[in-house]
């Protein structure tokens, strides 16, 4: 008994999800034309080859010319003052909508309150079965939806509501970041275990007062670091400003990448990846002020990997693992909270007066101030013109095509030959043939909502293959990225390094970081624009604008949680290489966190190449888009339903694994 | 004593809310009773020029003809996106608006009788579009474009269009293409692509990220020799009408008459109209009447596969 119980606690999860991963590659293949004729073709792939070098060679040397620097300056401001408004007013936003979306907060119900059979447990997913539980699940729902509808959607249906100007772009990106947020608030919240805020309800406490006093500060070190994690990609991202008359960098980036004004585009990505730099550097002080480190250092082994691992596994990018211990007495009163407090303030109070008075950038480099068209918010006659996007409600379902609906329509597609006959050549019993399913596939794509389901397909497989392709990479780069591994290996191998080995190694370090920051810093987008400028568009340079980006996001992840290892675990192999005690026992130790993030970034890597779509990649993004700017509110709507559908069917998924259990 | 003090807090808030509310509603309210002209008007255009700052630059002094010309300052909104353009228009966050053909017939769609034409340039009742070929392509002119279309059967070329609601860049071209060829491009090229705008298809042609493209004639006319010879024009479309200035009809029939007027006065007599009519390749603006656009109303509702 005790046996197979013990027998039963073997990791085969992690086969199944590796063979699912196999599966899904296989079938991302199958599903999508792959056209590898960019990399395979010598004669295309000389051409690609010329383009990069022409880009490096122009990197090399960008136009610094003081009119186009100042012209850049203005542009890194404006995204700046953007993106850090956008993400205030979505933290804001996000704390109500999270604490609806959370079961544990909005529903409150002790687990096993019903008992633990399998119907008590369908009888907890069950939305109807009270009031809180409804409006749980509707608030999952806006927060799906807010994630799911691209920004530069969101900035098209907010001119309706407060015209056009930076304003607007900064509220599409807060809707967007809005739903972000609300998903991973909750989704923190959800995943403390109940038996440490038992207490506060066994008191009397009621939902409101188990959330203040036991949810709330249990996960708010995560909730944090994740906040701040988001602002930083809020700032790389926050090219959807300039769609409405905002500029910003993202748009001058891809309008002089399409130019093929490569010094420009390499000036415009160093302030790119500066702001980022920049961006980390203030994030990871402020947090760093914020979460009293003292204890953490004095705390004891346990306490510290603990610690460690939380904070890893909410992918919280920072390496202060490396960082020197900070030798604080216990009697120092806490002025680091006041200082990051003081820091987010004043960032706050910037970004304000930036977009209100201080914004030169536009006509006659007249100020003007772009925060009165808020106002408009609280007028009537501004909803009221939301009324332009109704249709977007009304999904094209084609109904006729399948035979339902108005009789004469359906009769009438059928007699043109445009309906879907499924029995026309084959059978149902035919279904051990292929060429059955076939030809059931090509009778169906006469159904418009088919085609839609399919289109989904693109994005889908540029997902599974980016982020399988960045995750390898990943995996390769961790290793000379790690200072646990390049810098104190001396500590556990018992090797005695020479000086030129010493400087070799951080040599190699130094190269992985930089090469990390570049990866990461430069957001999909542009990456995308430029994989399409070398490769010409399509799902390659999709494919590998995603794998780039993750491979930068996940190097990072990956890196802190082995260099948050204790070094004494590696001290066994003592003896072993270095690269022996990496593959042997830090890989193994930090594989569940790796392949937490992993499915982490598959996610956000899914809603990227949808958005892909929108600049050439193909598929469902870009069916969508198509539709909705030729107005064709009926046909975007299905697709943007196909899309919040994707989006949900993800979350769920993510939801029902338990991937993101913070105090497992 | 204490328990009163949050309510009260809250009661104040309240009532300072519906205050602004009030105020805000107010304010609407009598606007939109004394039927009277905005104090300013917003025009913006649709992004066929790939160049903001240019845009802003041409369109600013457009704004500021206007603006002296009716007395009231007129103001000009870069938009990235066509649909924004229309959007704006046919909310009312901008009143006037430069659009191409497609876009004023995607207007006058969504809005009916509340748009109307302020005029059009000259040329724009016989506007071209060029079908360009990289040299690498080896192509010379065609006479049709069903010749085209036999020419890349099986090569593997790709195509690019110019942003997908332009008429010169994209619909016009498109409609031509099939009516020649009897298919569409996307059967016949291995893939179709929008640039985005006219100036960035002839850039991608002439460095052969795509061997072929199509833009309206006055983007390929005004670039510049090396470039021409790097992106040679193979077929060029009949003639069909464009750009027009479109304007919301609830600006009232007195300052519509206004602005029509200061639209036909453009000259180069002023530094302003000089430096519009030099960037938009015109002689000057003619009268022009939303009727001249109705053929594309119908043409987009006769759901033709715009390949979407």
């Amino acid at each position: 008994m005790a046996a197979s119980a013990r027998y039963e606690r073997r990791p085969l999860g992690h086969f199944v999800a590796l063979l699912a991963v196999l599966l899904a590659l296989l079938a991302a293949f199958a599903a999508a034309e792959w056209d590898w004729g960019a990399l395979t073709d010598a004669e295309r792939r000389a051409q690609a080859a010329a383009r990069i070098g022409a880009w490096l060679a122009a990197f090399a040397r960008p136009d610094l010319s003081p009119a186009f620097v100042h012209h850049a300056w203005d542009l890194t401001l404006q995204t700046l003052s953007a993106a850090i408004l956008g993400t205030a007013l979505a933290v804001l936003l996000a704390w109500p909508l999270a604490m609806g979306a959370s079961r544990a907060v909005c529903v409150g119900e002790a687990r096993g309150a019903e008992g633990t059979g399998p119907l008590a447990r369908l009888w907890r997913r069950l939305p109807l079965r009270s009031p809180a539980a409804l409006l749980c699940a509707a608030c999952r729902l806006v927060q799906d939806i807010l994630r799911a509808v691209p920004d530069f959607v969101w900035a098209i249906i907010l001119v309706a509501l407060v015209g056009l100007g930076p304003l607007t772009g900064a509220l599409a990106l807060a809707l967007n970041i809005t739903g972000i947020l609300a998903k991973v608030y909750s989704e923190l919240w959800d995943s403390v275990d109940e038996s440490r805020y038992a207490q506060v309800r066994s008191l009397g406490g009621g939902r409101l007062a188990t959330f203040l006093y036991g949810i709330r500060p249990l996960a708010s070190r995560n909730v944090l670091s994740f906040t701040l994690m988001r602002a930083e990609c809020a700032i790389r991202n926050a090219a959807v400003i300039g769609a409405v008359g905002g500029g910003g960098l993202g748009s001058e980036i891809w309008y002089q990448v399409r130019f093929g004004a490569w010094d420009k585009v390499g000036t415009l990505i160093l302030f790119t990846l500066l702001l980022t730099l920049a961006a980390d550097l203030v994030s990871n002080t402020i947090r760093r002020q914020l979460r009293g480190d003292q204890s953490r250092q004095s705390g004891g082994a346990s306490c510290a990997v603990a610690g460690a691992g939380d904070a890893s596994r909410q992918g919280r990018p920072e390496g202060d693992a490396v960082a020197p211990p900070i030798a604080a007495g216990v009697s120092r009163p806490p002025f680091g909270p006041w200082l990051a407090t003081g820091l987010v303030v004043l960032a706050l109070l910037w970004s304000l007066w930036f977009m209100g008075w201080g914004n030169r950038g536009g006509e006659d480099g007249a100020a003007r101030n772009h925060l009165a068209p808020a106002m408009e918010l609280l007028s009537g006659e501004a909803w009221g013109k939301l009324r332009f996007f109704e249709r977007l409600l009304q999904p094209e379902l084609d109904l006729a095509a399948i035979g339902l609906g108005d009789p004469a329509k359906a009769a009438a597609r059928l007699e043109q030959g445009k309906a879907v006959e499924l029995s026309a050549t084959h059978g149902a019993l035919d279904f051990w043939r292929p060429s059955a399913w076939l030809a059931w596939q090509q009778e169906l794509q006469k159904w418009f909502v088919w085609r839609v389901v399919e289109s989904a397909a693109i994005p889908l497989a540029i997902a599974v293959v980016g982020t399988v392709l960045g995750v390898a990479g990943a995996i390769l780069l961790t290793y000379p990225h790690s200072a646990s591994f390049q810098l104190h290996a001396a500590r556990f191998s018992g090797e005695t390094p020479a000086p030129w080995q010493r400087a070799l190694r951080a040599l190699q370090l130094a190269a992985a970081r930089a090469t990390a920051v570049i990866a990461r810093g430069v957001p999909e987008v542009m990456w995308a624009f430029l994989c399409i400028a070398f490769f010409g568009p399509g799902l390659v340079a999709g494919t590998l604008a995603i794998a780039l980006h993750t491979l930068g996001v996940l190097t990072r992840v990956f890196g802190e949680a082995v260099d948050n290892q204790p070094l004494r675990r590696f001290e066994p192999t003592c003896g072993g290489s270095r690269l022996a005690t990496y593959g042997l026992v830090a890989v193994p130790r930090v594989w569940r966190d790796w392949m937490t993030y992993g499915f982490f970034q598959f996610e956000s890597n899914v809603r990227a190449a949808v958005v892909l779509g929108l600049v050439g990649v193909g598929g469902l993004g870009f069916q969508f888009s198509f539709n909705f700017e030729w107005f064709r509110f009926e046909r975007a709507g299905t697709y943007l339903l196909m899309i919040v559908l994707l989006t949900v069917l993800i979350d769920r998924g993510s939801r029902l694994l338990k991937l993101s259990r913070v105090g497992r | 004593m204490h328990h009163h003090r949050p309510a009260s807090r809250r009661g104040f808030l309240l009532s300072a809310a519906a205050l602004a509310v009030a105020a805000s509603l107010g304010v609407n309210a009598g606007e939109a009773l004394a039927q009277q002209p905005p104090a300013r008007l917003i025009i913006t255009a649709i992004p066929d020029d790939g160049d903001a700052d240019r845009m802003r630059e041409n369109f600013g002094a457009l704004a500021r003809h206007l603006g002296q010309a009716v007395g009231i300052p007129v103001e000009y909104m870069h938009v990235e996106n066509y649909a924004a353009s229309v959007t704006a228009l046919a909310t009312g966050r901008a009143h006037v608006a430069w659009l191409g053909a497609v876009t004023t017939a995607q207007a006058r769609m969504q809005m009916g009788e509340q748009l109307t034409i302020l005029g059009c340039r000259d040329i724009d009742k016989g506007f071209v579009s060029y079908f360009i070929a990289n040299p690498a392509t080896g192509l010379g002119t065609v006479s049709d474009l069903g010749e085209l279309a036999k020419a890349a059967q099986g090569k593997g070329w790709s195509f690019t269009f110019g942003s997908k609601s332009s008429t010169s860049g994209h619909m016009m071209p498109r409609k031509y293409f099939m009516d020649q060829a009897g298919t569409t491009p996307e059967k016949v090229f291995r893939s179709v692509a929008y640039s985005g705008s006219h100036d960035v298809v002839m850039q991608m042609v002439a460095d052969g990220t795509h061997p072929l493209g199509a833009l309206n004639y006055a983007s390929w006319d005004k670039a510049d020799d090396a470039l021409k010879a790097r992106a040679p024009i193979v077929y060029k479309t009949p003639p069909y009408t464009n750009y027009a200035l479109a304007a919301r009809a609830d600006l009232g029939p007195d300052l519509l008459a206004r602005l029509r007027a200061a639209l036909l006065a453009v000259d180069g007599s002023t530094p302003e109209g000089a430096q519009v009519l030099k960037y938009l390749k015109a002689g000057k603006f003619i009268e022009a009447d939303i009727g001249e656009w109705q053929g594309y109303v119908d043409l987009l509702e006769s759901g033709i596969d715009i390949g979407g």
